[in-house]
């Protein structure tokens, strides 16, 4: 049979193929050819941008972020910044707040929907199907827009000062709450500056109790006797908790013993010494994922034969790193000193919370609640011990973003629910668990494994959509980067930073889900 | 329903031992579709009872039934004493007096083997750790799988985790154990070591009803069988009254299609 067959075949499997059949030779042309024709579009773009920008006299550069840029910001931690970079850290602020509170919120209330919808009480299950048809069917934005105007048109009642007493009426509810055409004023636990020396006490108090509640589980494995190890913790953060609570002032000397020196020692520290530690730091991190890429090729017969993917990895992590380095060193000094001013201002805030045995021993607790202060709505700044006062524009955007994503995570939560299947509350229900116990252990972990993935999409996409805060002038990082842009003509750069800002939000909400993702993966051969 | 010497004879002595279930005149429907018809049967203490039937009889409604898994609509299920009703403390009681072993095995996929078993025993019962720890491991030590404990239901195979199931259904020291087709989903060399541990379980004086399509172990293990059709008890009798000399024409006609 064999002399009928094609031997074409035959004779090139002895030897080695002609190079346009090699599939080694055909991989890296076409990884070399993507890597030029990527370098060379960046290139021509840049240069094309870099000419057009130079024809029409436009400046490049990131000298703003170090300028005065002489506007007032209406919401934030600093409404009157000193430097462009500052104002977009105020910015970056107020979307991380908004992000994170709308999460929380947004989740508690996806969860609360999400079940109730499969609630056998026929009434509850209908209204959570209305509020999710409501609010997913109808655009962000128009939400977004409806809660301010109505805000807008509410009147600002409960503000008439009293005949009587001459003072400032509090208004409904005795001034706790209070909804107004300034925003929305609701209550908070006022933290305090005594509350982090207390902190000290609690931290101090978990690790007593972490010991204490180890040693009881313990004895109670070993003998049997029921010890209440969860209460014997519980019992001693309330012990710690309550000395703290008047004796929290002994920790006042931790601000200006630690925090001080470090918020003095931070503005003697050299640009180059930060910019230097950021190339380095990049080529570490690169050559440690190289380390660790190789170690994961390792078999137990030495290192397996590197396949050319494995190679283009490497090579692309080296050049990332490199890139990073000119980007730290040449490109982008700026950065260095956003990042000095800013940690010096945290070291600076923590030495001035902790004060300098701070704190009245009998009038000063560490925690308080607080009524809101109604005569200075409208203002996110809540100077001294008073409620929240939400601004009309963080009012719109937070429920906005809140109600449209809660929709959302409503219907992931109770897809996920759905998804455990019937056996398991059958089993759960045959070994005589209640019902709350049985949601608690067996069906909600199931039903927030298969969540979790596209929960952590709704998460994303919360924090992206509050950039529609422009829409309603809150003072969001686009809202303070466009009045930046606006102000000084630096549109590439300002674009630039909203990109890196938003892409770092991502993928650290990305990198939290992950975590949780992979600790509640079902385990499987 | 003529019942054979044998029959009489076991009758007679299971007449002196205290109910576990009875059942009297059970009815369930599934929208128009009957499930159980007039289902009465009275189960004693110790005995073990096998439910023969075709599929789509109503052995399963029936045993569900039992511990309220599913809703019968009329007549009375009285279960250790204790009546079904819509009193959800009876229905807890009667859930933690009985263990139910699942076709499909149903053990929790996020938990360990241990924590499987343990979950109830701790939950329910509300005892302290070290001890149902220790139970656990005694009962997979009487099962056969110590070995497993601390493996996730996923990695083992269909007739360890059948033994995992019945486990767990111990761990709450049930008076009596209900079997749902618990070598159904099973290969046939998988089949033998659940059956070996169910023998055992019989053995030691549990009071068992088990819906099965085994043969063997009916003939083997079973005080009584039940041979139901249709939703209704067609025929109650010994193994030897049942395989050898049935009475009525259905049962005949099941068992020429079987053997």
């Amino acid at each position: 049979m064999t002399d009928t067959a094609d031997t074409s075949l035959l004779t090139t499997a002895s030897g080695k193929p002609p190079f346009y059949r090699d599939t080694t030779i055909i991989k890296w042309i076409v990884q070399v050819f993507t890597l030029v024709v990527v370098i060379f579009a960046l290139y021509f773009l840049s240069k094309q941008a870099g000419d057009n920008l130079k024809a029409r006299d436009i400046n490049t550069g990131f000298d703003f972020l170090s300028v005065n840029p002489s506007f007032a910001i209406s919401d934030g931690i600093d409404t009157a910044p000193n430097t462009g970079g500052r104002a977009l850290w105020v910015g970056m602020v107020n979307t991380i707040r908004m992000s994170l509170a709308g999460i929380l919120a947004a989740t508690i209330l996806g969860i609360l929907v999400g079940v109730s919808r499969l609630s056998n009480n026929w009434i509850v299950a209908k209204v959570a199907s209305a509020f999710i048809e409501y609010m997913r069917n109808i655009p962000l934005l128009v939400h977004i827009l409806l809660i301010f105007f109505t805000l807008g048109q509410l009147g600002d009642f409960g503000k008439e000062i009293n005949e009587v007493t001459g003072k400032l009426e509090q208004g409904p509810i005795n001034g706790w709450i209070h909804i107004s055409n300034k925003g929305l004023s609701v209550p908070r636990i006022h933290i305090s500056d005594g509350f982090y020396q207390w902190a000290v006490f609690l931290i101090i108090g978990a690790i007593v109790g972490r010991w204490v509640m180890n040693k009881r589980t313990a004895a109670r494995d070993g003998t049997g006797a029921e010890t209440y190890p969860v209460l014997s913790f519980l019992g001693v953060l309330a012990l710690f908790g309550f000395i703290g609570w008047f004796l929290h002032p002994f920790f006042g000397w931790l601000g200006d013993a630690i925090f001080g020196p470090i918020s003095r020692l931070i503005p003697n520290i050299p640009q180059i010494a930060v910019q230097l530690a950021l190339t380095a730091l990049a080529l570490v991190m690169a050559s440690l994922w190289i380390q660790r890429f190789l170690t994961s090729r390792r078999t137990p017969a030495g290192l397996a034969r590197l396949t050319d993917d494995d190679w283009f990895r490497m090579i692309f992590a080296g050049a990332a790193a490199v890139i990073a380095g000119v980007v730290f060193l040449v490109i982008w000094p700026g950065l260095s000193s956003w990042i000095i001013n800013s940690s010096r201002d945290f070291f600076e805030v923590a030495t001035d919370k902790f004060g300098d045995g701070r704190g009245n021993w009998r009038e000063d607790w560490p925690i308080d609640a607080a009524r809101p202060d109604i005569s200075k709505r409208g203002n996110f700044a809540n100077p001294g011990p008073a409620g929240l006062n939400f601004s009309q524009g963080f009012a719109a955007v937070f429920f906005g973003v809140v109600l449209y994503t809660s929709a959302f995570i409503a219907e992931i939560v109770r897809g996920g629910i759905l998804a455990v299947p019937k056996g398991q509350t059958e089993a759960a229900q045959a070994v005589g668990l209640k019902r709350s116990t049985m949601l608690r252990l067996v069906v909600l972990p199931q039903a927030f494994r298969v969540s979790l993935p596209p929960l952590g999409n709704q998460y994303l996409n919360l924090t992206k959509n509050t950039s529609l805060a422009i829409a309603v002038g809150y003072s969001d990082v686009v809202q303070i980067g466009q009045t930046i842009f606006n102000q000084t003509g630096r549109s590439l750069e300002v674009f630039a930073i909203w990109m890196l800002f938003y892409v770092a939000c991502s993928l650290a909400i990305s990198a939290v889900v992950n975590f949780f993702n992979v600790r509640l993966l079902i385990v499987e051969r | 329903m003529t019942n054979t010497d044998a029959t009489v004879a076991i009758n007679e002595e299971l007449g002196s031992r205290d109910d576990m279930i009875v059942c009297d005149g059970v009815d369930k429907w599934y929208g128009d579709f009957q499930a159980l018809k007039d289902v009465s049967a009275t189960i004693k203490e110790r005995e073990v009872v096998v439910v023969l039937g075709p599929s789509g009889s109503g052995k399963s409604t029936w045993i569900r039934c039992i511990n309220r898994l599913e809703q019968h609509q009329n007549g009375r299920i009285i279960v250790d004493g204790i009546e079904l009703t819509n009193d959800t403390r009876n229905v807890e009681k009667i859930r933690s007096e009985v263990g139910m072993v699942f076709q499909g095995f149903n053990l929790f996929p996020h938990l360990t083997v241990r924590d499987n078993i343990t979950l109830a025993p701790l939950w329910v019962r509300k005892k302290p750790r070290g001890e149902v720890e220790q139970l656990a491991t005694d009962l997979l030590e009487r099962v056969g799988i110590p070995e497993q404990a601390d493996k996730f239901p996923g990695q083992l195979s269909g007739g360890q985790q059948q033994r995992v199931a019945i486990a767990r259904a111990l761990a709450m020291e049930p008076r009596i154990m209900l079997f749902d087709e618990p070598t159904s989903a099973l290969d046939p060399e998988m089949i033998k070591e659940v059956l070996d541990v169910m023998k055992e379980l019989a053995r030691s004086g549990m009071t068992m009803m088990v819906v099965t399509h085994e043969m063997g172990f009916a003939r083997e293990v079973a005080d009584r069988i039940i041979f139901m059709e249709s939703g209704e008890i067609v025929e109650v009798g010994t193994p030897e009254h049942f395989f050898t000399n049935p009475t009525e024409d259905r049962t005949k006609l099941f068992l020429s299609q079987i053997l």
